[in-house]
């Protein structure tokens, strides 16, 4: 039985991750929003850091992204 | 289509030494180029330096001055042995994350399906690709970021105040401290390498797509080549810069 379709469907399950990413993006950009509508004067700081904590917060995606990559490339 | 060759490296030759055979792939020889640009801009950048800068000298002061600016904020008063490390990392990675910009010259592969000449079907594939989208480079900056820590652990601290490091901020949490060592760099190397990689590998996918998705490259590019490049790189060197601060604080 040939089960290498199965690998191709794991590498569409571990793009999953990519919605936990998706939640903490919106989350973290929706912080730094209220932070600059609260005090404009802010808002260079506000961006470098909330550039830092969406690139954290996008690492589970990539996880997602490197793993899915192993499995297709074992088809 | 991805059929997994942008994971593999490309052996370009190999060096007989040591009675061994080493390969050398073209993340090496992409490694070297960008070796050499970074070593001639910095001879040519520093030569006659002034005291009131003019001209290249005040371009110079402005990148070491935002370098030593960030690395100041995130470690407090011993910034000064790290800022020089963590300024060649920053600057290497984002040569070589930007270094697909670069690609101009078009690769072997390319010149023998124009022009049919059978010379260019044997000869040596190279193109300019960013070497940190191969996972060894960036394990190999990572551990290096790593190694440091317990180096400047210790020689701020001393052997006892390091180890001390582990009980903090309660004793409970010595497990997780220990397991950090490993997940950082696990971490570290799965961001910036993911991160480049992906870049890559949907820059390819456009440039082999249709018609109309071609007025996408430009913006792709510059998300991409520019915009994450240059904030991987940030990244990398904050959050290495970040997890020295916490020991020698």
């Amino acid at each position: 039985m040939d089960l290498s379709g199965l690998y191709a469907i794991g590498a569409g399950l571990a793009m999953m991750a990519a919605l936990g990413a998706g939640i903490g993006l919106g989350v973290a950009s929706g912080g730094a929003m209220q932070g600059v509508a609260r005090n404009p004067e802010a808002s260079g700081k506000i961006m470098t850091t909330g550039l830092i904590f969406a690139t954290l917060s996008e690492v589970t995606a990539i996880f997602g992204f490197v793993i899915s990559i192993m499995l297709i490339s074992k088809i | 289509m991805f059929s997994g060759d942008e994971l593999k490296t490309n052996n370009l030759f190999s060096i007989h030494a040591f009675g061994q055979e080493i390969p050398i792939s073209d993340t090496i020889v992409m490694t070297w180029i960008i070796m050499a640009v970074l070593i001639i801009l910095s001879v040519v950048f520093t030569r006659n330096m002034k005291k009131i800068p003019v001209g290249k000298q005040s371009v110079t002061e402005i990148v070491v001055e935002g370098i030593n600016g960030v690395i100041k904020s995130t470690m407090g008063h011993h910034w000064k042995s790290f800022a020089p490390y963590f300024g060649t990392v920053f600057l290497f990675l984002i040569v070589a994350n930007m270094s697909s910009l670069f690609n101009l010259f078009p690769s072997a592969e390319t010149l023998y399906f124009i022009t049919g000449n059978e010379y260019f079907e044997n000869c040596a594939q190279f193109s300019i690709v960013p070497p940190t989208k191969d996972i060894n480079l960036a394990l190999a900056l990572a551990i290096i970021s790593i190694v440091l820590i317990p180096i400047s652990g210790i020689r701020y601290k001393g052997l006892g105040g390091w180890l001390k490091s582990f009980l903090k901020p309660m004793p409970m949490m010595l497990p997780f401290n220990i397991l950090d060592y490993g997940t950082r760099i696990l971490s570290l190397t799965l961001r910036l390498f993911g991160n480049i990689l992906a870049g890559f590998v949907i820059m390819e996918l456009l440039y082999q797509g249709a018609l109309f998705v071609k007025p996408l490259i430009p913006i792709a590019s510059a998300f991409f080549d520019l915009f994450d490049a240059g904030l991987q790189s940030y990244i990398f060197v904050f959050l290495s810069s970040m997890y020295i601060a916490e020991v020698i604080e």
